[in-house]
């Protein structure tokens, strides 16, 4: 107390000395979550081995997912309430960051919450029966899985292809994997706590927007916990997903049962009687003839022709708003023009696109030049 | 305010005492006392309780409002009453609650000064760190005082309109009365954090200045600024960092089961802003020169 009393200045040394310590904890806390444990070494194939023959007999956990893919601001598509933000939309997972609660034993009984701010969307798979859950609108949607398709997981409506679980993420990784890409392992970390292989997948192409790929697959369970997509225009990656918690134990069966609330409004839908109907099956035939790709592996651009009438339809498979603002967000796009035509581009960090004026589209994971050579070839 | 006998005696006769006596709580006491008795005061518990009666008796003389329309949980005020105390939390949290923080606040040391009381208060031969301590404390009274002061009486009148149904929680699934009125009672203790955290704010604010409106009013631009800074996607990286920002998760509790992850952070960084605000108030008083 002494000093304090003869040079009052040093006080302030207590709150300041307060703020450090309280700074290099957090900062130490986020850190220990990159320090590498020692394992034994695996290869790419091993793990991937590995991964094929992980069998669970349940898991939960927290999953974050963050995208920083380069896109406008989407009316009514990345729209949070208020303060605090965070939607728990099910059409809002396209930017942002985003929170889920996972519980699955096995593909039977899975059940997916998206944590909004006050609010949650559940999807609740339990055998033939799936329940979309949404607490903003009280509204309940049931879908009965035909009995034939019950290997299909997950196939209750989706908003947008963006993987939800890691393993769904893992998943379509993998299936992109071909000549063009080079797979190695590059050491480990830890992810929610748990040690991590770390499976990196380098496109040999020099073209793409993608810079890497790289998977933390669960050293002991063999479960991917995260993926991460980076893009060669920045260091951090564009798009990831993870678990922030993870548990192997088999998950209560309370969990999968889902009792429409009262005063919920709910739907009933047949899946089964939606996907084959003629007329839907003939519009996507139409729309798959005006699809071409040029290119291939990684730096593939696929160019397609927008139907007049549906331009919200086509144009990246995500669209979720009226066609109006779809329109709205388009015009707002900055223009090019070149040999190619003119139109709008979008310059994203892990992909292109562009809209001509007459009606054509080019997407790809590579920067517009390339677009505008794949459209003025076409 | 005679407080010879807060302090302990002096113990230069050489004999030890048998016990330490439990500290005096008169300062305490009469810090509450003038919380409590303040005229304002009184008058802001009465607007904090006058909100969620309003919504209750609205949607109870009104049809059923749509689903998705109003503040949050206001579509589920029909079906158990004790929505009616969440749904009014969730209005008064952005800003009715931390302006009566800012009252408080404002009156705990700058006002003192304002009136000429805190060198009176000085002359008591009590240390100032304890008097900051005894402030400090009570303000977090006070924070658990008006999230009270909102949630008891929307819960007596949500019960009384609504009855006790089973409470539907975010994930879709019906939870007990009891166990309901247990989350409610989490909410208000997560939410007196939080409001404590920005009452520690308001003490530093407090030893400032001599003008208790001024230290109220930079405190409710403290929090606004903190509201907007949470609301601007291009500041993410200080969005954890915000006292305001974890608030909100307060409906993490109202999930089945409950969530603890943002609700753990939440509690964290209200801790870490009392102590470093605390200690800065204490920096700041400590050192003072009490003119007035």
């Amino acid at each position: 107390m002494n000093v304090f009393t003869e040079h009052p200045v040093a006080r302030w040394a207590v709150p300041t000395l307060a703020v450090a310590l309280l700074g290099t904890g957090a900062a130490v806390a986020n850190h220990s979550a990159s320090a590498d444990p020692s394992l034994p070494h695996r290869t790419a194939a091993q793990l991937l081995v590995d991964v094929q023959q992980a069998r669970l007999a349940g898991l939960s956990g927290t999953v974050v997912q963050t995208s920083n893919l380069g896109l406008p601001e989407l009316p009514g598509v990345g729209g949070g309430a208020g303060p605090g933000g965070g939607s728990s939309s099910l059409t809002s997972m396209v930017s942002g960051t985003h929170t889920w609660r996972l519980w699955s034993a096995g593909p039977q009984q899975t059940r997916l919450a998206l944590i909004g701010s006050l609010g949650e969307s559940d999807v609740v798979r339990n055998g033939k029966d799936v329940w979309v859950w949404s607490s903003k609108d009280k509204t309940a949607t049931h879908l009965t899985l035909p009995a034939d398709e019950a290997p299909k997981t997950r196939s209750a409506p989706r908003p947008t292809d963006v993987p939800r679980t890691p393993q769904e993420a893992a998943d379509q990784a993998l299936s992109a994997l071909s000549r063009t890409t080079s797979v190695t392992t590059s050491g480990t970390a830890v992810v929610a706590g748990r040690s991590a292989y770390e499976l990196v997948l380098r496109p040999k192409d020099k073209d793409t927007l993608v810079a890497q790929v790289r998977i933390s697959v669960d050293a002991r369970r063999h479960v991917p916990l995260r993926v991460q997509v980076f893009s060669t225009k920045a260091a951090n990656p564009a798009f990831q997903v993870g678990f922030s918690q993870v548990s192997f134990a088999k998950p209560d069966a309370s969990r999968f049962t889902f009792n429409p609330p009262p005063g919920t409004k709910v739907t009933q839908s047949q899946l089964g009687d939606h996907t084959p109907s003629p007329k839907d099956s003939k519009e996507a035939q139409k729309a798959a003839q005006g699809v071409r790709t040029v290119g291939s592996g990684w730096s593939t651009v696929v160019l397609a022709s927008l139907p007049a009438q549906a331009t919200a339809g086509g144009a990246g498979g995500s669209s979720a708003g009226p066609a109006s603002s779809l329109q709205g967000v388009l015009r707002a796009l900055p223009r090019a023009s070149g040999s190619w035509g003119s139109g709008h581009v979008l310059k994203g960090t892990l992909f292109s696109a562009v809209v001509t004026d007459d009606g054509h589209v080019a997407i790809g994971a590579v920067r517009p030049q390339a677009l505008y050579a794949a459209l003025a070839a076409r | 305010m005679s407080a010879a006998d807060v302090t302990t005696p002096s113990r230069r006769d050489g004999v030890p005492r048998p016990r330490r006596a439990l500290p005096s709580t008169r300062l305490l006491r009469s810090e509450l006392r003038l919380i409590g008795g303040r005229r304002r005061n009184q008058a802001g518990l009465a607007v904090l309780a006058v909100v969620p009666v309003i919504m209750a008796v609205a949607v109870k003389l009104s049809d059923p409002t749509p689903a998705g329309d109003g503040p949050d949980f206001f579509s589920s005020i029909t079906a158990n009453g004790l929505f009616v105390p969440l749904a009014a939390l969730s209005v008064e949290i952005a800003m009715f609650l931390p302006l009566a923080m800012s009252m408080l606040a404002g009156d705990s040391i700058a006002g003192e000064a304002n009136i000429g009381t805190l060198r009176y208060l000085l002359t008591v031969p009590v240390h100032r760190t304890r008097l900051l301590a005894v402030k400090y404390f009570s303000l977090c009274l006070g924070a658990i005082w008006g999230v009270c002061a909102v949630a008891i009486p929307g819960a007596v009148v949500g019960v009384a309109l609504f009855g006790t149904g089973p409470m539907v929680t975010l994930s879709g699934d019906q939870i007990g009365f009891a166990s309901a009125l247990w989350r409610v009672v989490l909410v208000m203790l997560y939410l007196s954090a939080g409001l404590a955290a920005l009452g520690a704010v308001g003490l530093f604010i407090s030893t400032l200045t001599e003008q208790p409106i001024a230290a109220a009013i930079a405190l409710m631009i403290f929090t606004i600024v903190s509201w907007i800074a949470d609301s601007v996607p291009q500041l993410g990286w200080l969005h954890p960092w915000l006292v305001v920002d974890h608030w909100l998760a307060f409906g993490d509790l109202l999930r089945n089961p409950m969530a603890w992850g943002n609700v753990v952070q939440g509690l964290l960084v209200d801790g870490g802003y009392a102590a470093v605000f605390c200690l800065a108030a204490w920096a700041r008083f400590s050192a003072k020169d009490i003119t007035s």
